[in-house]
Parts: C-alpha cells; structure tokens; sequence
C-alpha cells in the first residue's frame, strides 16, 4: 500500500523482548529515553516467573548470592555479572522487581539471601525474588506447613502426586489431592492458560473454592498449579484465599505455563501505555551501521518500516530466540554478523558427559563486550559507539546451568541503557 | 462430516516450506504446546495445533488432508503470534481447506461463496446490485421521514470521484436495513464525501474461508474495479473484520492493482473524533453502564495491528468514558477469537462452535460488563449466541449505534442491540 517505507526516529532501539530487551525498556523509561522495541514472541514466555540472580555453581546451590557474584571473577574471569559492580546489579535487579510490581504482578523483593523456591516436579530452586502469589510455598517449605497439593483432571504439566512424592522425604506433611476443575472435568486434555481464564470469571472462582475446601482436612495452607488468572493474578490470589480460607500458593507448571504468559502479556499491555513503542509482531530483518546511527528494518502488512536509532541495544537471546545460531561451520550471530567468541571446533561444543557439572562449552559462547556493553569486532573495537548488548547473547555465561538468566538480563540491561544514556545525552 | 477418501493426500512439509513465514519451519517446532494453549479450537475434533504440526512432521499427511478439525480453526493466526518460532499452523489450514472436494467442505460455506458469485454485488447473502440500490433508497426515504434533522440527507450510490467508496456487510441490506441508518447519519455528520456502489458494494468474503482461491480473488477483483471504476481515493471497510483482510491480503496475494488506499472505518472515527468532527462524549453514561471492547482478529491481529487496537480503545473510552471501560484479557493482537470467524458460523457445527467460544464468554465475563462493542458482524453474532448459549447477561452493540446514542441522534428503531437501560436515552428530541 506504501510504497516509501515507514520511517520511525528514535534515541534507542531495543532489539528482542524478552527478559533483556523489557528490562531495558523499563530503564530506558525511567530515564526518559524515548525507546522503540521490537521483536517477535520469544523466550520470556517459559519462564517459572521466579527472577534467578545466580543460583548455582560448580555443582552446588548458593544461598548467598551476593558473596557468590563477589567471588564470580575468580571462577568465571569474563562473567558479564562480574564485570558489574554489586551496586549496579543490585538496583537494576530491585527496580526491575519493583516495576513489574507497578505495572501489575507483585515480586517480594529479593533479598541477601536466595529463597528455595518449588518447582512442579517436587523440587526446590534457589532462585533471588518471586512472585507473590508463589511466596507462601517456599514459606511451607521452610516451615514444613501441613500443606496439600492439588491438581486438577485432565491438567496439562502438572502433577501433585508426582510432586508431593518426591518431596516426601523432605516435607513429611504433604499430602496431595486430585479434583475437577469446573467445566473442565470431562477427562480432556486441559491446559494451564485456559484454567487461568476461567478464574478471572467471579463464578468459576466460588466453584472452584468449594472442591479446594472439599479437600483441605487439616492443612494448614493449599498449593495449586500457578492457574489463579493470567491478568491481575494477585487479585485473583487474595478472591480465592478468602473464598477457601487457608493461605493458598502458587507452583509454577512445565511450559505452556502461566507465569511466562502473564509477564509477557502484561509487559506487552503495559510498557506501551507508559511511553515504549513496542512492535511485538516482528523481527528486525535489515541492519544498516551509519555513523550516526543504526537503522533497523522491519516489513509490516503495510509495507517496509526503517526504524532510525541514534543507539541500539541488542538483546535478541540466545539459540532458542535466534539471537545466535548453530551451523555446521559454526555459530553466527543472525542479525549483525558480530563476532561470536566459541569453541574451535563442532568437536569442542560438549563435553562427553551431559551431566559434566562443569556444563558445555557452547553454553559460554556469545558477543564479546567491552566494559560499556558494546559488542567488539575481531580486532577489539567497537563495533559501532551507539551499539550495545545485553542478556543471553552475551559471552562468557552459562545462564542456564548457573541459575542466572534474570540477574544476567536485568543487571547487563542497565549497563546498556548507561551506555545509551551517556550516548542521548540522558 | 469427515473425507474418507480425500482425492489428493497433501504434502504438508513441501505446503510448509513453501507457506510458511520467512525464518520459520517445521524443524524448528520445540513441542512447547504454547499455540495449542492459546488457541480455542484445541481438543476439538481430537485435535490442536501442536498436534497439528507434529503429525505432518511424522508424515501423516493422509488424516491430515481428511481431518474435520480444519473447519473449526478459525485461522485466526493466535498460534503464529505466541510461537517463538513463529510457525503459523492457519496457513496450512488455509491450503488444507483448499484441497477438499467441494460436496465435503461445509455447505453453509460454501453456499456463502456461491451466493456471491452470483451477481455484481459481491454479497454473501444474494442480495443484487438492484435490490441494494431499491433497499438503500426505501430506507434512505424512510429516514428523511422520520427524521426532520435528516430530512435532506443523501445517501449516494455511484457518485463518482467520491473521496471515499464505503461498503457494507450484506446483514444490513438483507436483513436489518435500520441499521445502516446510524452509519448514514454520522457520515452526513462529519460532512463525509462518500458513496456506496451498487457493484461490489459487499464487504464479506466466504470465498476465502471455503478454501476456493479463484473465487476469493474474483471477489476482491471485482471490488477493486469497483473502487478503479469510480475513482474513489480510499476505500473504506466499515464495522466488518474480514473484509479488511480479505482485501489487503488478496491485493498482496493476486497481485491487484488498486488506484485507492484502504481504511477501517474504526481508523476515521478516531480520526474524526480528534479532529473534533464527531463531538461524542460519555455524559450520557450516567448510570455508569460497563461496557468491554471485542478485537477482531481479521482487523487487528491479522491486518492493522496496534495501531487499529488504539484507535478503538480511543473510541471506545471516549463513548463511554474511561472509567466505565474495561478491557477483556487477553485483549489487542494476543486477543483469542471468538469463534464467529473463518466460516465457522456458516458452517453448520453450533456444538463445536460454542465449545470454541467459551473462552471467550469467559473473557466477557470476566469483565463484569454490560456491554460488548466491537466493529464485526461475525463476531457480532458470535458472542451474542454465546450469551444465550451459557447464559450471559450482557448485549453486543456496534460503534455505530453507540457513536449515535452519544451524538443524540440515534433514533427509537435504531435501538435493536441495545438493552432497556438504552432504550430512552438520549434519543432525540
């Protein structure tokens, strides 16, 4: 229908929406910096909803996150989050909770010391700040509160048998409890996502409460799948422990879970309210390095659209959102072409065995950054002044393997819009 | 209704590699289920989209090719728009459709299409172009009657070099001729140079949902003519959601040559409304009626994107003030559709279609409102029926009616959406 493309100015484009790209987003707004963000449905949606600040290393749980980011630089030399001063990682990792609160699902704030948080297979995590209405499980677990589980017919990703089985050992007054969700109870596969709905429904709420109270004995507090509504969780929370009547938790469900859609439906409904351009539904295709700027460009159902950026920041992941990828040759970074630092070879990727505690090779590669956060070119320069990166694409991190994906999003994040601040004058 | 012989198995890889969106494929699908989570249509038939995708990577392209389940995918694209690989299952869906012998496609479909074949109208329901042009002008007398402010109002058919060329869905000639007069009056309200044409002037579209791509584009060809033929400037899709993608994309698709820009209506009623052409407000809400806002999937998720959800949020919030509006969840371009959409209507499967819809009646519930607006006949009608189906005590009204009601010129018999809270206000005195 255009014929000319679209052309949007801005002081920063924040390439990727997932953890990394929607921390900076949110910086990036604090700071007045007008932000355009686009990518297309990544990552962010698998997430617990638990926010890791670094929860293991060499083959054991840290309790103490703060001392291990301190001692970080002797065991992993390079680590972005060593690279960090506490200070920094500190209040990008608390202003983030804290916004995510604002904008609509509240955090308990991370502490100094990590929580054991549970994870559905009936296991605990450690892990730094999480939601709410997840709080009172990791509570009962410290406590050891008589606490039944339940989960529901047909139920997709969960099971409270499974989970209270394997936590026997450990948390001597779990029971579990298999009941009906209402409308929901013919036998058919069921999905986290649909139950959530349906609890944001008045009606479904008071059905639902009376089979939980049905089942509860001499419980002291419920753990459910994390089904209590995808939009204003905590108001659906608070409703269904008073319609019950016992302290209720949340666990957090193998993917499609609920968690990761409420964080990303609610950063998609509520950063563009507040000032971000988001383009959700699309990859950025084109780079163009000017020396003033970087131009990204996209095509939209109208036509071509070039988004003019005085300072980039490039936060598109990792292998499973594209920001790298695997070929026989190598890995490549798909958008720009940066310089991706990885093992020598295809032989080199893993070690032989899956378990090895020391984790693979290829989970260390990624862009090289100077100490702003700007991707470096072969010979150690920057790439280009307005160019930064953050998140999982980084080198020199194994985000998976140490328990650090929203420590390593949220602080590198605030690194960046530093670097983009400076840049806009900001 | 099932194809026990379907006359040529698909090859779903080769349809996969040529359809799908640049960067995505089959061999990229990680099994996460987020498409079959989100989307209404999962369990029906026995199937979902993952399920979907992970068949035809096993190579079941024979149950496939005959599987029912095709019919109530809506294609609405919600599992392309969750899938971190962006793999979209509608486009298959769309080629499966395609390739089933027509006596096994779903009659009311494919009547639909039939009946727009049959003459320049380009309508679904048969209206033709000389019914349209007697209907039109019976009501446009009608109106002149009843209401003195309208007493001299046009309602032009044909003009030629009119700026805009405005279509209708065929419900409103065929079945409820009043309710083109709220659309009328606010066109005459803005001062709009506008006409209708009496060739196709038919905004739905049943060829591209019965999977007959010759036809679809015979349809989208004849109204680009139309629009050519008359010289008009921008083409504009009233309170319909298809018609706009039906257009767009069968422009892209066929390689069209329209001399026109096309527009959602919903775009120039938030344009009018700032530019102060329609001075609506919420000062008739006295009672603080709740009302929530239905995102057509055709319209936003499919076609106009954001930019289109703003505008009708804008619109909607400013018809019936801020603090009386309520969004349903999820809303904008992660909407769920409702199940009126792709056909589905037509198609003659009510048990499966509310099945699909009680995610959407849940939505509606959950905002507690009395009201639903939304700009599309087909889901219009859709949540209507789900609110007699599961027992819903709220109405859809379209931003017609509502535009009207707050302009003060909404007339007694152009009530039939709204409930007996509406009936007298504001009507004209």
């Amino acid at each position: 229908m255009n014929p000319e493309p679209r052309r949007i100015t801005t002081d920063v484009a924040i390439v990727g929406t997932g953890l990394a790209g929607f921390a900076a987003a949110v910086f990036c707004l604090d700071r007045g910096i007008a932000a355009v963000q686009l990518g297309h449905a990544g990552a962010l949606t698998y997430t617990t909803g638990y926010f890791d600040l670094l929860g293991y290393d060499r083959g054991r749980s840290i309790d103490d996150p703060w001392r291990a980011l301190a001692d970080l630089g002797a065991t992993w030399p390079g680590h972005p989050l060593a690279r960090l001063p506490r200070s920094t990682i500190e209040q990008a990792f608390r202003r983030f909770a804290e916004a995510i609160g604002d904008l609509g699902i509240a955090y308990v704030p991370p502490g100094a010391t990590n929580v054991r948080a549970l994870l559905p297979t009936g296991l605990a995590k450690t892990t730094s700040s999480i939601p709410r209405t997840m709080a009172a499980g990791a509570a009962a677990l410290a406590e050891k509160k008589r606490t039944v589980i339940v989960d529901f017919i047909g139920l997709v990703g969960f099971s409270a048998k499974e989970f209270v089985t394997n936590f026997a050992a450990d948390w001597p007054g779990l029971s579990s409890a298999h009941i009906g969700f209402p409308d929901l109870d013919g036998g058919a596969e069921a999905y986290p996502e649909v139950m959530a709905r349906a609890l944001e429904v008045r009606a479904t709420r008071e059905r639902l409460a009376a089979r939980i109270r049905a089942v509860v004995g001499d419980a002291d507090c419920v753990g459910l799948p994390a089904v209590l509504g995808v939009h204003a969780p905590d108001r659906v929370h608070a409703a269904m422990e008073e319609l019950v009547g016992v302290p209720i938790f949340e666990i957090p469900t193998m993917p499609p879970a609920v968690p990761g859609l409420r964080l990303r439906e609610l950063l998609e409904q509520a950063m563009p309210a507040r000032g971000l351009r988001l383009v959700s539904q699309h990859k950025a295709t084109r780079v163009d390095l000017r020396p003033d700027r970087i131009d990204f460009g996209y095509r939209d159902n109208f036509g071509e659209v070039v988004i003019e950026a005085r300072t980039a920041i490039l936060a598109t992941g990792r292998f499973l959102s594209g920001g790298l990828v695997a070929e026989r040759s190598g890995l490549r970074e798909t958008l720009i072409g940066l310089p991706v630092e990885q093992p020598a070879g295809r032989g080199d990727w893993h070690r032989d065995d899956c378990f090895d505690v020391r984790g693979h090779p290829i989970n260390r590669s990624g862009v090289v950054v100077d100490d702003d956060f700007r991707p470096l070119d072969h010979d150690g320069v920057p790439v280009h002044p307005g160019l930064f990166a953050a998140g999982a694409i980084l080198a020199g991190q194994d985000w998976v393997r140490q328990r650090c994906g929203a420590g390593l999003a949220i602080a590198t994040a605030w690194r960046a819009v530093d670097g983009v601040a400076r840049m806009s004058g900001r | 209704m099932s194809v026990s012989q379907a006359s040529a198995v698909i090859d779903f890889k080769a349809v996969a590699d040529r359809l799908l969106p640049a960067g995505s494929s089959y061999d990229s699908c990680l099994a996460c289920g987020l498409c079959s989570s989100g989307c209404p249509a999962s369990g029906l038939e026995g199937l979902d989209p993952r399920r979907f995708i992970r068949m035809a990577i096993l190579g079941l392209d024979a149950e496939l090719t005959s599987t029912p389940w095709i019919w109530t995918c809506t294609q609405c694209k919600r599992c392309a728009q969750v899938c971190p690989m962006n793999i979209d299952v509608s486009v298959l869906v769309g080629h499966a459709r395609s390739m089933w012998p027509e006596e096994k496609k779903p009659a009311g479909i494919v009547r639909s299409c039939k009946a727009q074949m049959l003459s320049d109208s380009t309508s679904a329901m048969g209206v033709s172009p000389e019914d349209f042009v007697d209907i039109v002008a019976e009501t446009a007398e009608e109106l002149r009657h009843d209401d003195e402010r309208f007493a001299k109002i046009e309602v032009p058919i044909d003009k030629q070099g009119a700026f805009f060329f405005v279509n209708q869905n065929s419900r409103e000639p065929a079945a409820e001729p009043e309710e083109m007069r709220p659309l009328w009056k606010l066109l005459d309200y803005v001062g709009a140079d506008w006409t209708y044409g009496s060739s196709g002037w038919a905004a739905e579209n049943f060829c591209m949902f019965s999977g007959d791509d010759a036809a679809w584009k015979a349809m989208v060809e004849k109204r680009v003519d139309a629009v050519n033929a008359l010289g008009c400037k921008v083409w504009i899709n009233t309170e319909c959601g298809h018609s706009f993608y039906t257009l767009w994309k069968g422009v892209e698709r066929f390689g069209l040559k329209p001399n026109f820009d096309y527009a959602s209506l919903v775009t120039y009623y938030a344009q009018w409304i700032r530019e102060g052409k329609l001075p609506v407000n919420a000062d008739w809400n006295t009672k603080g009626i709740k009302f929530t806002l239905q995102d057509p999937c055709q319209l936003v998720r499919k076609s106009i994107g954001d930019a289109a959800a703003d505008d009708l949020r804008f619109v909607a919030k400013t018809l019936v003030g801020e603090e009386n509006f309520v969004d349903m969840q999820p809303c904008r371009s992660a909407n769920y559709c409702c199940g009126g959409g792709g056909g589905f209507l037509q198609a003659g499967m009510k048990e499966l279609r509310h099945a699909y819809g009680k995610r959407k009646f849940d939505q509606i519930e959950a905002t507690e409102a009395t009201y639903v607006l939304t700009p599309c006949h087909n889901c219009h009608s859709q949540m209507e029926d789900l609110a007699h189906h599961y027992g819903g005590d709220y109405r859809v009204v379209h931003f017609w009616t509502l535009i009207c009601l707050a302009l003060g010129i909404l007339g007694a018999d152009e009530r039939k959406y709204l409930g007996p809270d509406l009936q007298d206000v504001g009507l004209p005195q």
